[in-house]
């Protein structure tokens, strides 16, 4: 059984690794919040597995809603494509 | 089996905080190393909570079930280590508000310089200056 | 295609020195002894916080003033926030005229009436049960931050100000709940204990519900910290730009 929570814990690190590396190659801003949104998610689970329900409950509201919001805020005050 | 998960987890999150470590040295773009910062702080919170796992079965939550001395061996048996969960929770809550800092202090610096790009805002601060004199 | 390549080879790379690492790596099995130190005292013991959410418990018991001194920071990182975005009384008066007007479609708005109301219990509960059940403070007060949020994507911010809840307001929670925490964590000195003491100055329980002494006082006042100190940043955030660029006289 411990088996089958490590799988889902390494998959989310995974997910993790992958969001995040799209997250910071992405050109437009806006797709790289809904990268980072997802690598939000992964680690929200990643918590939930590792046994820490008060972290899952602050990390969701915050990482997944409060954070992106933010973030769109300043893309829409500023400005959506990063130059290279 | 068990090692080889646990090592792929470990990894992969190392892995996650050079990446990020990457954007944030390496993009010129204000929020894009904004977004690069949080990873990085997310990922080193994932690292502390991995701290205090215990890899057994069956693994419980460090929340007593029953009010019952009881129950406390078996508790003490099977419960993670609350130790990291407990400085990971003020950590991430303020986070979160040092983001939004860094995040008016950069809606504040488009407003003076009318650019995001770390290289633009080097070259226009010395011609501000110059004005200014003049 | 460029992106995909450099993504196949960290993956290939990770998963080589995961493979490699797995013959070394030997998974903890056992607990710290601080760690089990807490779990055993946490509500039985001799140095009890009598609370059976061990988390909580050393949040604002064991490592009290580990937790004070990071509400100090968040208060600052608040502040500062605040500052950067200043404005005077004539220009905040202006910053508050505008329709609030619904911005989504009929069903989206409805549902986020009900959806607000459903967030505002969920979080008064999860921040007032953080002494029995997971929750507390810091996690009450962050999803009750969501609720404004949401107002603000379906209404516009003018909504939440024309019901009452303005910027000084937000503060004035904000400044009520940092000022519980003070008082709470100085209360043990009038009765000669220390600083942030818990037991036995604070009731333990109260009609048969273990309350942690002074952790749900604390859980209360963090609660409404965290959310109004929020809120507060988000009503500034979201006024609109064109707005900032008239007070600011801004050139561009």
């Amino acid at each position: 059984m411990i088996e089958l929570h490590l799988t889902i814990l390494a998959i989310t690190a995974l997910i993790g690794l992958i969001a995040s590396y799209l997250a910071i190659t992405e050109k437009d801003l806006l797709k790289a919040v809904g990268y980072s949104a997802v690598q939000a998610i992964a680690y929200a689970i990643a918590f939930y597995l590792l046994m820490a329900p008060d972290i899952v409950l602050a990390y969701v509201a915050i990482a997944v809603g409060i954070y992106s919001a933010l973030l769109i805020f300043i893309i829409g005050k500023t400005e959506r494509y990063e130059v290279m | 089996m068990i090692s080889l998960l646990w090592s792929i987890t470990i990894v992969s999150l190392l892995a996650t905080l050079i990446i990020s470590v990457y954007g944030i040295v390496a993009k010129p773009n204000l929020v894009k190393k904004l977004i690069a910062l949080t990873i990085f702080g997310d990922t080193a919170n994932v690292l502390v909570v991995l701290l205090g796992y215990r890899v057994i079965y069956p693994v419980k939550p460090p929340i007593l079930p029953e009010l019952s001395k009881r129950a406390l061996g078996e508790f003490v048996k099977t419960a993670v280590d609350p130790l990291p969960q407990a400085l990971v929770i003020t950590a991430v809550v303020i986070g979160m508000a040092v983001n939004i800092l860094i995040a008016f202090a950069v809606i504040q610096i488009y407003r003076i310089y009318g650019t995001l790009d770390v290289r633009e805002v080097g070259k226009t601060l010395p011609e501000l200056l110059r004005r200014e004199e003049a | 295609m460029k992106r995909l390549t450099g993504l196949l080879t960290i993956l290939i790379i990770t998963l080589g020195v995961a493979i490699y690492l797995a013959q070394n790596i030997i998974p903890p099995e056992n607990l710290h002894p601080l760690g089990e130190y807490y779990l055993e005292n946490s509500y039985f013991g001799e140095h009890s916080a009598k609370s059976p959410e061990v988390v909580t418990s050393i949040l604002w018991d064991y490592r009290g003033v580990d937790t004070l001194f990071e509400t100090a920071v968040f208060f600052l990182a608040i502040i500062g926030s605040l500052t950067i975005f200043r404005l005077n009384r004539e220009q905040s008066e202006e910053a508050k005229q505008g329709e609030p007007k619904p911005q989504l479609p009929e069903p989206v708005v409805v549902v986020t009436k009900l959806t607000v109301a459903m967030i505002l219990a969920v979080s008064a509960s999860i921040a007032l049960h953080g002494q029995l059940t997971p929750g507390g403070g810091f996690q009450g007060g962050s999803a009750l931050a969501v609720a404004p949020l949401l107002v603000i994507a379906a209404y516009t911010k003018y909504a939440l100000e024309k019901n009452g809840l303005d910027k000084t307001r937000a503060i004035i929670i904000r400044s009520i709940g940092l000022l519980g925490i003070a008082l709470t964590a100085l209360t043990p000195l009038l009765v000669s204990g220390y600083i942030m003491q818990n037991q036995p100055i604070f009731p333990g329980e109260a009609l048969g519900v273990p309350l942690g002494g002074s952790l749900v006082l604390y859980n209360l006042f963090e609660y409404l910290a965290v959310g109004a100190g929020f809120t507060a940043v988000f009503l500034l955030l979201s006024i609109p730009e064109e707005k900032f660029k008239k007070f600011l006289g801004v050139r561009r």
